[in-house]
C-alpha cells in the first residue's frame, strides 16, 4: 500500500487511543527499551574502553584506529546481510566459534530473545568505532599537567581515571549520550536487513513499527500517530537530558 | 471506467503522507487527503484509441528477477529490441516481491515510476486500489495477444470488476519436494505421500535416514510464504481463512487446520522449523522433504547432490488443493499511452508461447500459456526432467483460488503469517493465535478495502 489511505475520515484521537490500547504496544515498547538501553549503554561502555586502549602508545595505533572506525562508515543494510550469514545457526561463523568452546549455537533467527540479541550485537559492532573516536578526541584534550599532578600525588591509574579523566570527559559523554540515544531510537536498516521485525514482532522497535504500519499495512494515519509518539519520546528524552543530566557536566 | 472521484482526488497525497511520516505532523485522521483533481495526466486513464498511438522507443521494467532469472529476462529483452527497436531498461527493484512493491508505491507521484512492474499475487490488487496500474484487456485485444491462450486459472487471478490488471509471468504453486535417495533407503514407494497421515506413517522409517538435527519434513515461515503453503493445510481440514471477505478463522474446520499444523511440529515430531530457508536445508540433505515453490525447482535440481522428487501437496480428511502464486507483470497507469503501448507489446512478447517455455525451462515456473505446455520445447523438457511436469499437472488437478482475505486485504498475509509463526515457533494454541490477528485483519479490510468496493 502506498503510504497513504486514499480516503480521509476524521477520527479525532482514535489512532492514539488505538496505539495506547493495542496488544502489540507493550511488546514494541519493551523491544525498543531493551534495544536502546543495550545499544547506547553497551556502545558507550565498550567505546570508552576501546578509546582508552587506542589512546596508548601502541605499535600500529593508526591502523587500529582506522579498523575500529571502519564499520561505522559501512552501509547498515550490507552489514546486516553479512552478519546474517555469520549468525546462521547451522553454517555460520558464530556457530563455528561457539563450537570451539563447546557451546551449541542458539537459534538466532527463530527463538526469542536471540534475534533481538543478534540485532543488538550487530548494531554495537557498527557504532562502537564512532563512540571510540569521539572519546579518543576527548581523551586527548585532557590536560597532561593534571595527570602529571595526580601521578605526583601518588594516584593509581584507576584513581586518575575515576577522579580526573572521567569527570573531564563528561562533555563528551553527554554529547555521545544525546546523539547515540537519538540514532538508536531511529535505527532501522539493520533490523530491516536481518529480521524484518520478526519473529513474532520480537525485534519490532517503534521506528520499525512505523515503517510496517505505513508501507506494509498501508495505514498512513496510524503510522503518523506512532511517528508522533516516537517524536514526543525523543523530545522528552532530549529535554530531560538537557535539563538534568547536563548539570553533571564539567566544562573545563 | 468505474473509478471513484475520492480515489482520484487523493493521488497527490503520497508526498504529503511521506512528509507526515517523516516530519511527524500531529494529524489525527485515518489518512491525509489533499484535494486536487482534473490534472492533464489523468486524461491517460480514459479509454485510449490504441490504433492511433505510436509505441514509445524506451521503456523501463522493475523486476526482482524471480527464480534468479536476470539473464533470461535480459535475453528476452535483447530479442525484443532486435525485433521492435524498442529498448527496455531492466531495473533490479528489490530482492523479492514485497521490496519491489514497496518501492513501486514509494515512487508513486515521482518521475521515477517504471512502465512495467512485477505485481505478485498479494500486491496487484493494492496497486489497483491505489490507481497505479491500468486494465489490460483493451490494449491486449488491440495487439491480438490471444489472452484466451493464457492458462485460465492463472489469468483469472488478475481479474477484478471484469477487467484484468496484470498478465501472468512467473507463476508457481507450492510443491512437495522429497529426497529420492532417502525414500529408497527407507524402503518407501517412489512418490510423495498422498495424505498428510501417510507422511506421518512414513516418519518412523524416514527419520532413521536423516542426519543428526534433521527431520522427515521441514518448513520455513515468513511474509509472502507461510500463509501461502498453510492454505493447503487449512483447506485439507475443510477450513479457510475467509469466505469472501468474511474471516472464517474461528470455525471448527479452520481451527482443526491450525491444530494440524501445531501437531505436525509439536506432537508427531514429523516437522522442524528451518532457521532460514527450508530449501537450503533440503538441498543439503538435512531434511528429507519440504514444501517449496515451483520457482525453486531449477535451483534445487542444481544444488542437490541426490535425486530430487516432486509431488502434489498431500491431502487431508477434507481433500486439499493447492494455491497458485508467484507474480504477474502490470503496466503503470501514470505512463503515457505511447509508453503503455510499448509496454503492452513487451508483455505480449515476454509471455509468448516460446518465451514462457524458455522461462519455465530456466526457472521451473509454470508456462503461462496453454499452447506452451504442449509445445515441443516443454514436451522435451518434461521427458528429460519429469519434475517440471508435476506443477503443471497439479495446477490442472488441484488448483484452488486463494482465500480473498490473504490476497486482497493489505497486510493480511503478514498477519496470517504471524499467527502461523506463533503456532509453529511458540506452540501457541491455534484459537489464541488466530484470535490475536483477526481484529487487525478486519480493521485493515474496513480501512483499506471496504471503502472502494
Amino acid at each position: 500500500m502506498e503510504p497513504r489511505s486514499p480516503v480521509a475520515r476524521s477520527i479525532g484521537l482514535g489512532n492514539y487511543v488505538e496505539w495506547f490500547t493495542a496488544p502489540s504496544t507493550p511488546t514494541v515498547v519493551t523491544a525498543t527499551l531493551v534495544f536502546t538501553v543495550a545499544t547506547v549503554g553497551g556502545a558507550m561502555f565498550l567505546g570508552l574502553g576501546l578509546a582508552l586502549l587506542l589512546d596508548r602508545r601502541l605499535v600500529g595505533r593508526g591502523f587500529a584506529r582506522t579498523v575500529a572506525f571502519a564499520p561505522y562508515v559501512l552501509s547498515g543494510f550490507a552489514v546486516g546481510i553479512l552478519w546474517l550469514f555469520m549468525f546462521d545457526p547451522r553454517y555460520g561463523l558464530v556457530q563455528e566459534l561457539l563450537g570451539f568452546v563447546g557451546v551449541a549455537s542458539p537459534q538466532w533467527y527463530t527463538q526469542r530473545p536471540w534475534p533481538l540479541v543478534m540485532v543488538i550485537v550487530v548494531y554495537l559492532w557498527k557504532n562502537l568505532g564512532y563512540v571510540a573516536l569521539i572519546y579518543l578526541a576527548g581523551l586527548q584534550a585532557v590536560p597532561k599537567d593534571l595527570k602529571d599532578a595526580a601521578a605526583l600525588d601518588g594516584a593509581s591509574s584507576a584513581r586518575t581515571l575515576r577522579s580526573i579523566v572521567l569527570p573531564l570527559l563528561t562533555p563528551t559523554t553527554f554529547f555521545l549520550l544525546v546523539t547515540m540515544l537519538l540514532s538508536s531510537l531511529q535505527s532501522f536498516d539493520i533490523i530491516k536487513a536481518m529480521t524484518q521485525g520478526g519473529p513474532l514482532g520480537s525485534t519490532t522497535t517503534l521506528m520499525y513499527s512505523i515503517y510496517e504500519e505505513s508501507f506494509v499495512n498501508g495505514r498512513a494515519g496510524y503510522a503518523s500517530a506512532v511517528a508522533t509518539v516516537l517524536f514526543l519520546v525523543l523530545l522528552v528524552v532530549t529535554a530531560v537530558q538537557m535539563r538534568f543530566v547536563q548539570r553533571k557536566v564539567h566544562y573545563s | 471506467m468505474s473509478h471513484r472521484p475520492t480515489r482520484r482526488a487523493s493521488r497527490r497525497t503520497a508526498a504529503a503522507a511521506l512528509t507526515a511520516v517523516a516530519a511527524l505532523t500531529v494529524t489525527a485522521c485515518a489518512g491525509p487527503s489533499v484535494g486536487s483533481s482534473g490534472d492533464a495526466e489523468e486524461a491517460t486513464e480514459e479509454a485510449v484509441d490504441w490504433s492511433s498511438v505510436e509505441p514509445a522507443s524506451e521503456i523501463t521494467w522493475w523486476s526482482n528477477h524471480p527464480g534468479q532469472s536476470q539473464e533470461i529476462e535480459q535475453q528476452v529483452i535483447d530479442a525484443f529490441e532486435a525485433e521492435t527497436d524498442i529498448s527496455v531498461e531492466l531495473v533490479t527493484a528489490g530482492a523479492n516481491y514485497d521490496e519491489v512493491a514497496q518501492r513501486f508505491q514509494a515512487a508513486s507521484q515521482t518521475d521515477e515510476m517504471p512502465d512495467l512492474v512485477i505485481a505478485s499475487d498479494v500486491w496487484w490488487f493494492r496497486y489497483h486500489l491505489n490507481d497505479q496500474i491500468m486494465p489490460l484487456d483493451d490494449v491486449m485485444e488491440h495487439l491480438d495477444a490471444d489472452a484466451d491462450d493464457f492458462q485460465p486459472a492463472l489469468y483469472a487471478d488478475y481479474e477484478y470488476e471484469g477487467q484484468h490488471w496484470a498478465v501472468p509471468y512467473a507463476r508457481s504453486t507450492p510443491l512437495f519436494y522429497y529426497n529420492k535417495d532417502m525414500w529408497t533407503a527407507a524402503g518407501l514407494p517412489d512418490r510423495g505421500p498422498e495424505t498428510w497421515a501417510e507422511l506421518e506413517e512414513w516418519n518412523a522409517s524416514l527419520s532413521a535416514q536423516v542426519p543428526e538435527g534433521g527431520s522427515t519434513f521441514g518448513l520455513s515461515t515468513g511474509p509472502s510464504w507461510g500463509a501461502w503453503w498453510f492454505e493447503n493445510m487449512i483447506w485439507a481440514q475443510g477450513g479457510a481463512y475467509s469466505d469472501g471477505f468474511d474471516l472464517t478463522l474461528d470455525t471448527e474446520e479452520s481451527l482443526a487446520g491450525g491444530q494440524f499444523l501445531h501437531d505436525l511440529f509439536h506432537e508427531s515430531g514429523v516437522a522442524t522449523l528451518s532457521a532460514d530457508d527450508a530449501m537450503a536445508d533440503f538441498a543439503s540433505g538435512l531434511i528429507a522433504s519440504t514444501i517449496g515453490s515451483t520457482g525453486s525447482l531449477k535451483g534445487a535440481l542444481d544444488a542437490a547432490s541426490f535425486e530430487v522428487g516432486t509431488a502434489y501437496l498431500p491431502d487431508g480428511p477434507a481433500g486439499g488443493g493447492t494455491p497458485t502464486g508467484g507474480t504477474g507483470v502490470a503496466i503503470s497507469s501514470s505512463s503515457t499511452p505511447e509508453e503503455q503501448l510499448a509496454a503492452a507489446m513487451f508483455l505480449e512478447f515476454l509471455t509468448s508461447t516460446e518465451n514462457t517455455a524458455t522461462f519455465s525451462q530456466g526457472t521451473g515456473y509454470m508456462p503461462v500459456r496453454t499452447s506452451a505446455v504442449e509445445s515441443d520445447t516443454m514436451t522435451t523438457i518434461y521427458e528429460q526432467t519429469p519434475q517440471f511436469r508435476t506443477a503443471v499437472d497439479q495446477l490442472a488437478d488441484k488448483a484452488r483460488i486463494q482465500d480473498d482475505v490473504r490476497v486482497f486485504v493489505p497486510g493480511a498475509d503478514a498477519l496470517l503469517n504471524d499467527a502461523i509463526e506463533q503456532i509453529v515457533i511458540e506452540g501457541t494454541d491455534p484459537a489464541t493465535a488466530f484470535e490475536s490477528v483477526a481484529p487487525q485483519i478486519e480493521r485493515a479490510y474496513e480501512e483499506n478495502v471496504e471503502p472502494y468496493l
